[in-house]
C-alpha cells in the first residue's frame, strides 16, 4: 500500500525499532541512503547497512538477516516484482520500499498488512484497480464444477440441473471474459519499464517534512536527481519541474550569498544555481578534451570522421579561443577567455545546430579549489562504483562511492573524476570504432551492436549502468550519422563480455530516440518472453529489468527470438 | 635528625610518577611510629619532671619534641591519604576488580576502605538513571555521541547488542551501534569507525 503520512506512517514507526537497510548499487540510492543515514543518526534509530546489487544478493542477504530484524527499508529495489512471493518472510515482517522502478508490482500496491510503498502518487503511476484483477468468488465456482463433474446424480434433480446449468456456463463465461481484460490490464500495465521521482529527493522531502532537513541533504538529493537526468530515466519535462523544487529549497539554504555584510565564510559550503554548459567535468578538464568526449557534443559534430574534426576546428575559431588554451587545464585557461565562456559558446553552438548547449544544474562551492557541478559528482560516483578494479565481494566499490559523497572524502572524489575522465574517454573510444567499423547493424525491428572480447577497455562495460551509458550515447552518434530515415526510429540492442571463463555476456536495451520521448522502456518483459520461449540460460538478476545476464552461445537463438517478438 | 623517616616517606610518595601505587612502605611506617612513641615517652617523663620538679629549662625540649611529634603525625596522615587518592583513582581507571599486582602493593587496611568505596559507588551508581543504574566510570569526558557509525572490515558473524537481539557482521556493512558495544571490536580491528 501507498504511504500518505511518511512521517507518521514510517518515520515514526521505525524510530524505535532496528532497521536493516538494503540500498541498490546506483547513484541514486547512494544518494537517498546518505540522507537516510543522517536523519538516522540524529535520531538514534540503529540500523545496519547492506548494499544489494541484484535479486539474487537480496534474497541472499534477505536469508541471512531475517531473524535479527522486523523493520526493513529498500532503497531502489524491490517495487517492480512481487516481493513476498520472492523473499517469502514472516508474517510479523514489514518491508518499507522507496524505488523508482515502475511499473510498480500490483501485488506489492494492494498488499495492505506488509508493504509499504514509499513512493508519492504521482499522476503517472495509473494502477490498475483492484477489482479488475482480484476476486474473491473463486472458490465458490471450483466446487460447483466439482459437483458437475460427479456422474451419479439421482434423476429427479435433473429438470432443476438443467437450468443450474446454463447458470454455470454464463457463470463460467463471464469468468473467461474477465480473466481476459485481467490478462490485457496487466499486459498494458506491466509492458513498459519506466522511472518515477529520484528516491534522494523523496528522503529529502520526508526530511523536509520534519524540519532536519540540512544543506548537504539537499546537494544529495541534487546529485540523485541529476543522475536520473544523466542516466535518461526521466523526461526533459520531469527534469525541469523537479529541479524547480529544488531551486526553492536551495534559495532558502543559501540565500546568505546575496547580502554582503553577512555573508559566510569561503570555508562554508555552499550551493548555488547555475545555468550551465552541458560538457562533461569541463571545470576539471581540459575544454577541448570535454568537447570530444561529452556525447552530445561529439554526436552533434559527428566527431568520429576528419569532417567532423574538422568542424570542431571551425567552432572553436568562430568563438575565437585558441587552440593552445582550450587544450590545457581549464583552471590554467586564461580568464578573459573564461569570463564569458558560457554565453559565447551557446552562441557558437545555436549556429552548429546544437540548441541545448545549456542545461538548469547546481554546483556546490567550499573552500578556495572544490567547486563542482552535480554533473561531476554523479559522473565521479558512477565511475568509482562500476570501476573493473579487483572487488571480491563486489561490495568494496559500493563503500568507496559511499564514501565519496561525503565532503570530507575529497581524494575518493577526485580519483572517481580520474576515473569518469578515462571512462569517458574509452566510451567515446568504442562508439568512433563502431561507427567507423559499422558494427551497428538493423535486424528489422531493432539495431544490434556486439563488442568483441579483444576491444580495447572492453572491462570498462561489463557493468550495467557503464554498458547502458554506452549505448545509449551509440545510440544517438548512430542517430546523427546514419541518412536511413527508417533506421533513426529503431531501438538498439548492446551485447558486451562479461566474464570470459564462463562465457557470459551482458545485454542491454535501450528504447529508440526521439525528441519528445517518455523514456519507456520495452526490452523488460521482451527479453524474459524471448529466454522462456528459447531456454536460453539467462539472469535477470538486475534490478532494472532491460539488463540480463546470457551466456554467449545461446545468443543467437535468443536473437532470434527477439526478432521474430518483436516485429 | 628526627622526622627523618617521615620526610623519606613523603619524598618516596613525591618520587613515584603520578598515579602509581608503590608497595606499602610497612618499614618505613613502623620506624616513624617507633620515634614517635620514643619521643612521646621521653616528652611524658620530662613533662612530669617539669611539673614536679619545677625545672622549667625542659620547656623548650618538650616544645621541641612536641612539633617533631606534630610534624610526624603530619608526614604519616599525608602519605596515607595520598595513597588511599591513588587507590580510588585506580578504580576509575581499572574497574573493580584490580591486577593482582596492585593489590599486592595495598595494606590490608587500605584493601578494606577499596572495598567500602567499590560499594559505596556501587550504589550511588544504581541510584542514578532510572531502573537499571547509570555506569559512569566509562567516560571521563560526556561523549559526542551514545551511537557511532562502523563498518565491518571481515565477516564476524552474530554480535549480540543490548535488548538480545543480534546483529550479523558481514564484509562492508555498515551499522549504528551504541558505542560502548562497538569498541572491544574496533580494537580488535574487526570494525572500523566512520568518520563523515
Amino acid at each position: 500500500m501507498f504511504v500518505s503520512d511518511f512521517r507518521k506512517e514510517f518515520y515514526e514507526v521505525v524510530q524505535n525499532q532496528r532497521v536493516l537497510l538494503f540500498v541498490a548499487s546506483d547513484v541514486d540510492a547512494l544518494c537517498a541512503c546518505k540522507i537516510l543515514q543522517a536523519l538516522f543518526q540524529c535520531d538514534h534509530v540503529q540500523y545496519t547497512l547492506v548494499p544489494v546489487s541484484g535479486w539474487q544478493e537480496l534474497e541472499t542477504a534477505f536469508l541471512e538477516h531475517k531473524e535479527q530484524f522486523r523493520y526493513f527499508i529498500l532503497i531502489n529495489c524491490g517495487a517492480n516484482i512481487d516481493l513476498l512471493d520472492i523473499l517469502q518472510p514472516d508474517e510479523d515482517a514489514i518491508f518499507f520500499v522507496c524505488d523508482t522502478h515502475r511499473p510498480v508490482n500490483v501485488v506489492n500496491v494492494y498488499n495492505d498488512t506488509q508493504i509499504k510503498l514509499l513512493i508519492k502518487q504521482d499522476d503517472d503511476l495509473e494502477v490498475p484497480a483492484y477489482d479488475d484483477i482480484f476476486r474473491d468468488d473463486e472458490e465458490e465456482d471450483e466446487e460447483h464444477s466439482e459437483d458437475k463433474d460427479d456422474g451419479s446424480e439421482p434423476s429427479e434433480k435433473r429438470p432443476r440441473l438443467e437450468e443450474e446449468i446454463v447458470a454455470e456456463t454464463m457463470k463460467r463465461r463471464e469468468r473467461r471474459e474477465w480473466e481476459a481484460r485481467r490478462r490485457d490490464i496487466l499486459f498494458d500495465y506491466e509492458q513498459y519499464e519506466y522511472h518515477g521521482t529520484s528516491s534522494a529527493m523523496v528522503m529529502f522531502d520526508l526530511a523536509w517534512m520534519m524540519s532536519k532537513d540540512m544543506n548537504d541533504m539537499l546537494w544529495w538529493a541534487i546529485v540523485g536527481l541529476t543522475d536520473q537526468w544523466v542516466q535518461d530515466r526521466i523526461t526533459q519535462m520531469k527534469y525541469v519541474t523537479d529541479v524547480g523544487i529544488l531551486q526553492r529549497h536551495v534559495s532558502r539554504h543559501n540565500h546568505r550569498d546575496e547580502d554582503e555584510e553577512n555573508a559566510l565564510s569561503v570555508d562554508c559550503m555552499r550551493i548555488s544555481f547555475e545555468y550551465d554548459l552541458r560538457l562533461a567535468l569541463y571545470q576539471h578538464w581540459s575544454l577541448h578534451d570535454s568537447l570530444c568526449n561529452t556525447c552530445y557534443t561529439a554526436a552533434r559534430f559527428k566527431l568520429w570522421s576528419v569532417h567532423g574534426q574538422k568542424r570542431l576546428q571551425e567552432f572553436l575559431a568562430d568563438m575565437g579561443l585558441p587552440l593552445k588554451q582550450v587544450k590545457q587545464k581549464f583552471q590554467s585557461m586564461d580568464i578573459s577567455l573564461k569570463e564569458n565562456l558560457r554565453e559565447l559558446i551557446e552562441e557558437s553552438a545555436n549556429k552548429f545546430g546544437m540548441k541545448d548547449m545549456r542545461v538548469q544544474t547546481f554546483s556546490i562551492h567550499f573552500g578556495f579549489k572544490h567547486k563542482f557541478l552535480a554533473s561531476d559528482v554523479v559522473f565521479a560516483t558512477m565511475s568509482l562504483m562500476e570501476s573493473p578494479e579487483k572487488d571480491s565481494s563486489g561490495t568494496d566499490n559500493f563503500i568507496q562511492a559511499l564514501d565519496s559523497l561525503s565532503r570530507g572524502n575529497l581524494d575518493k572524489l577526485y580519483h572517481g573524476l580520474e576515473l569518469a575522465k578515462k571512462q569517458l574517454l574509452a566510451t567515446q573510444q568504442t562508439i568512433a570504432s563502431c561507427l567507423c567499423t559499422n558494427l551497428v547493424i538493423s535486424q528489422g525491428p531493432f539495431l544490434y551492436c556486439s563488442l568483441m572480447e579483444g576491444t580495447p577497455d572492453v572491462a570498462l562495460f561489463s557493468k550495467p549502468a557503464s554498458l547502458s551509458l554506452l549505448s545509449r550515447h551509440l545510440l544517438k552518434s548512430f542517430v546523427c550519422s546514419t541518412k536511413n530515415r527508417r533506421c533513426k526510429l529503431l531501438p538498439l540492442v548492446m551485447a558486451a563480455p562479461l566474464n570470459v571463463e564462463q562465457g557470459t555476456v551482458t545485454v542491454v536495451g535501450i528504447p529508440p530516440e526521439t525528441d519528445g520521448s517518455d523514456r519507456k522502456n520495452f526490452f523488460g518483459r521482451a527479453f524474459e518472453k524471448a529466454a522462456e520461449g528459447t531456454n536460453s540460460r539467462t539472469l535477470h538478476n538486475y534490478f532494472d529489468f532491460s539488463v540480463i545476464e546470457l551466456k554467449a552461445e545461446d545468443r543467437s537463438k535468443f536473437l532470434d527470438a527477439l526478432i521474430s517478438l518483436l516485429s | 635528625m628526627f622526622c627523618d623517616r617521615a620526610i623519606e616517606l613523603v619524598r618516596e610518595l613525591h618520587r613515584a610518577p603520578e598515579g602509581q601505587l608503590l608497595a606499602f612502605n610497612e618499614d618505613g611506617l613502623r620506624q616513624v611510629l617507633e620515634e614517635m612513641k620514643a619521643l612521646y615517652e621521653q616528652n611524658q617523663s620530662d613533662v612530669n619532671e617539669a611539673k614536679s620538679g619545677g625545672r622549667s629549662d625542659l620547656i623548650p625540649t618538650i616544645k621541641f619534641r612536641h612539633c617533631s611529634l606534630l610534624r610526624n603525625r603530619r608526614c604519616i596522615i599525608a602519605y596515607l591519604y595520598d595513597r588511599l587518592l591513588r587507590i580510588r583513582a585506580l578504580r576509575w581507571e581499572y574497574g573493580s576488580v584490580l591486577p593482582s599486582i596492585l593489590r599486592f602493593h595495598m595494606s590490608a587496611e587500605e584493601v578494606e576502605w577499596f572495598n567500602h568505596y567499590k560499594k559505596s559507588l556501587a550504589t550511588y551508581m544504581r541510584s542514578l538513571g532510572g531502573e537499571e543504574g547509570l555506569d559512569i566510570t566509562q567516560d571521563m569526558k560526556p561523549p559526542k555521541s551514545l551511537y557511532i557509525e562502523v563498518r565491518c572490515l571481515k565477516d564476524y558473524g552474530e554480535f549480540e547488542v543490548d535488548d538480545g537481539t543480534s546483529v550479523l557482521l558481514k564484509k562492508n556493512s555498515q551499522h549504528f551501534l551504541p558505542r560502548w558495544k562497538c569498541e572491544p571490536l574496533i580494537r580488535q580491528g574487526v570494525l572500523e569507525h566512520v568518520l563523515w
